[in-house]
C-alpha cells in the first residue's frame, strides 16, 4: 500500500467522528465519509505530500456536507427535529448512548449546519481558529461568531429541552 | 499583565485555546469577578465535555470495510455496510476480533503462538501458492467456469463440504482450484483467486487437523504471507502478498464463508 493511502486510511476514524457529529445517523455519516474518500482519491495530486492529509480531507468533506445541505434546503424539506429524548431518532442497535449523549447529539443536530460544523471543528476535532476558518473557507471573524452563536444556541436548546420535555421545531 | 476589558467572546477564545497566554491570568481574574460569566463558562465547558463523550465511541469503532475499500480502491462502490459485516456473526465464535489479528492473538488464552506442526500447514500453503499462483495457463486443474464440479470434486476428495467463498466484495474473483497432498497422507484443496490487477491469493483447505490454533506465517521476508486457522477436523490458510491489513480482511471474509459452508 502506498504511503498516501496509508495516511488517508489512518484519518478515517476522525472523519467518521466529524461526519457523525454533522449527520448523527451512522449510515448517512459513513456515506458522507465514503463520498469524501472517493473524491479525495481522484484528486490525490491536490494533496501536498509531506503534510498530514487531515486538513485536506476535512476540507473535501466539509464541501460535500455543505452542498448536500443546500440541496436539502432547495428541495424545501421540512427538518423535523424532535428534542424529547423518547422521540429522538432511534440510535442504531449497536450504538449504546446515554440519555445525556442522546440529548446533546439531538441538540447539536438542531443548530444550523454552518454553526454546527464550526463548533465541532474546533471543540471536538481540535483545529485552531485559523485552521478551521481555512477548512470552512470563511474569514476568522465569521468562524468565531459561528462558534459563539453555535455554543449559545446549543446551550439554549439544552435548557429548553430540560424545561419543557417536548418541543418540536419545524423549519420550512 | 495586560489590562483590558474582557467579554463573552473571550470565554469562547479561552475555551478554544485561542486566548493569548499573557492574558490568561487577567482573564481568570475577570471570570472570578463576574459570577454570571463564570457560570456561563462552566456550562460551555460541561457541554463540550458532553459532546466529546457522546462522540468518543466513534473513534474506537472498527472502520467499516466499505470505507477501507474506498481508499484501497478495489471494491465495488457502495457496498452496503451490512454486507461487509454479515460474517461477523457467522464466524464470531471462531475468529472474531476488533482491531486485527494481533489483538485477537494477544487476547487468546491457552493457545500458544504457532508451534512447528501448525506452521506446517502454512508452509505447505505458501509452497503451493508460490508454485501455482505464478502459473499463467496451468494454475488450476478445474476452472471457475466449472465451479459446481470443482466444489463437489474437492469436497469428496478432501472430505469436507467445501464452498468456494465469494470474495467479490474484496475485489477477488475465483480462478479455479486443484487438489494437493497435505501432511502425511492427507489431501488439501487449493482455490485460487485473482483481482483486477492480476494479484493472486490462494485458499488452502484440508481436513487434516487435530489442533486448534490460528496465526500468521511468513516463510521469508518479502515472500507471501499465510493467515491460517486450524480447528478440530479442518485447517485453512489464506496466502498472498497483499498488505497485511488487506490480507487479513480477505482472510476473514474467506474464513467466515468457508466455515459457514463446512458447517452447513
Amino acid at each position: 500500500m502506498d504511503d498516501k493511502k496509508a495516511a488517508i486510511l489512518s484519518e478515517i476514524p476522525r472523519l467518521r467522528r466529524y461526519a457523525r457529529s454533522l449527520l448523527r445517523d451512522r449510515d448517512s455519516a459513513d456515506d458522507l465519509v465514503q463520498d469524501c474518500l472517493e473524491r479525495a482519491l481522484v484528486r490525490l495530486d491536490n494533496w501536498q505530500t509531506g503534510e498530514s492529509p487531515r486538513r485536506w480531507l476535512f476540507t473535501i468533506m466539509h464541501h460535500l456536507f455543505i452542498d448536500q445541505m443546500r440541496k436539502v434546503n432547495r428541495r424545501g424539506e421540512a427538518a423535523m427535529l424532535p428534542l424529547e429524548a423518547g422521540e429522538a431518532q432511534a440510535a442504531p442497535a449497536d450504538q449504546v448512548e446515554s440519555i445525556a449523549s442522546r440529548e446533546i447529539m439531538d441538540a447539536l443536530q438542531a443548530i444550523g449546519p454552518d454553526r454546527r460544523a464550526a463548533l465541532v471543528m474546533v471543540a471536538i476535532e481540535g483545529f485552531s481558529y485559523a485552521e478551521a476558518a481555512n477548512i470552512l473557507g470563511v474569514p476568522a471573524g465569521t468562524l468565531m461568531s459561528r462558534i459563539a452563536r453555535g455554543r449559545e444556541e446549543l446551550r439554549g436548546l439544552l435548557d429548553d429541552s430540560s424545561r419543557r420535555r417536548s418541543i418540536r421545531i419545524v423549519e420550512r | 499583565m495586560t489590562r483590558r476589558d474582557f467579554s463573552e467572546r473571550d470565554i469562547h477564545m479561552a475555551l478554544d485555546g485561542e486566548l493569548p497566554g499573557e492574558e490568561r491570568m487577567a482573564y481568570d481574574a475577570w471570570l472570578e469577578a463576574n459570577p454570571e460569566m463564570k457560570a456561563k463558562s462552566a456550562r460551555y465547558i460541561a457541554d463540550r465535555a458532553a459532546l466529546r463523550a457522546a462522540l468518543a465511541g466513534v473513534m474506537n469503532e472498527p472502520v467499516p470495510a466499505r470505507l477501507r475499500h474506498a481508499v484501497l480502491g478495489e471494491a465495488p462502490a457502495r457496498t452496503p455496510a451490512w454486507r461487509s459485516r454479515w460474517w461477523l456473526s457467522a464466524a464470531a465464535a471462531a475468529v472474531l476480533m476488533v482491531g486485527g489479528f494481533g489483538g485477537y492473538l494477544a487476547g487468546i488464552d491457552g493457545i500458544g503462538r504457532s508451534g512447528e506442526s501448525d506452521d506446517q500447514l502454512a508452509e505447505q500453503a505458501i509452497s503451493a501458492h508460490l508454485i501455482y499462483a505464478a502459473e499463467k495457463r496451468h494454475a488450476v486443474e478445474v476452472p471457475a467456469s466449472d465451479k459446481d464440479h470443482l466444489q463437489t470434486w474437492l469436497s469428496n476428495r478432501v472430505g469436507l463440504k467445501l464452498v468456494a467463498p465469494d470474495l467479490a466484495a474484496e475485489g477477488f474473483a475465483l480462478v479455479g482450484g486443484r487438489l494437493l497432498p497435505a501432511g502425511e497422507r492427507g489431501k488439501a484443496a487449493m482455490l485460487l483467486y485473482e483481482d483486477a490487477k492480476g494479484e493472486r491469493i490462494s485458499l488452502f483447505v484440508t481436513a487434516e487437523s487435530s489442533q486448534t490454533t490460528k496465526g500468521t506465517y511468513t516463510a521469508e521476508a518479502d515472500g507471501p504471507e499465510a493467515v491460517y486457522w486450524l480447528d478440530k477436523g479442518y485447517g485453512c490458510a489464506v496466502v498472498g502478498t497483499l498488505p497485511p491489513e488487506r490480507l487479513s480482511e480477505v482472510a476473514k471474509s474467506a474464513y467466515g464463508q468457508l466455515l459457514a459452508g463446512i458447517s452447513s
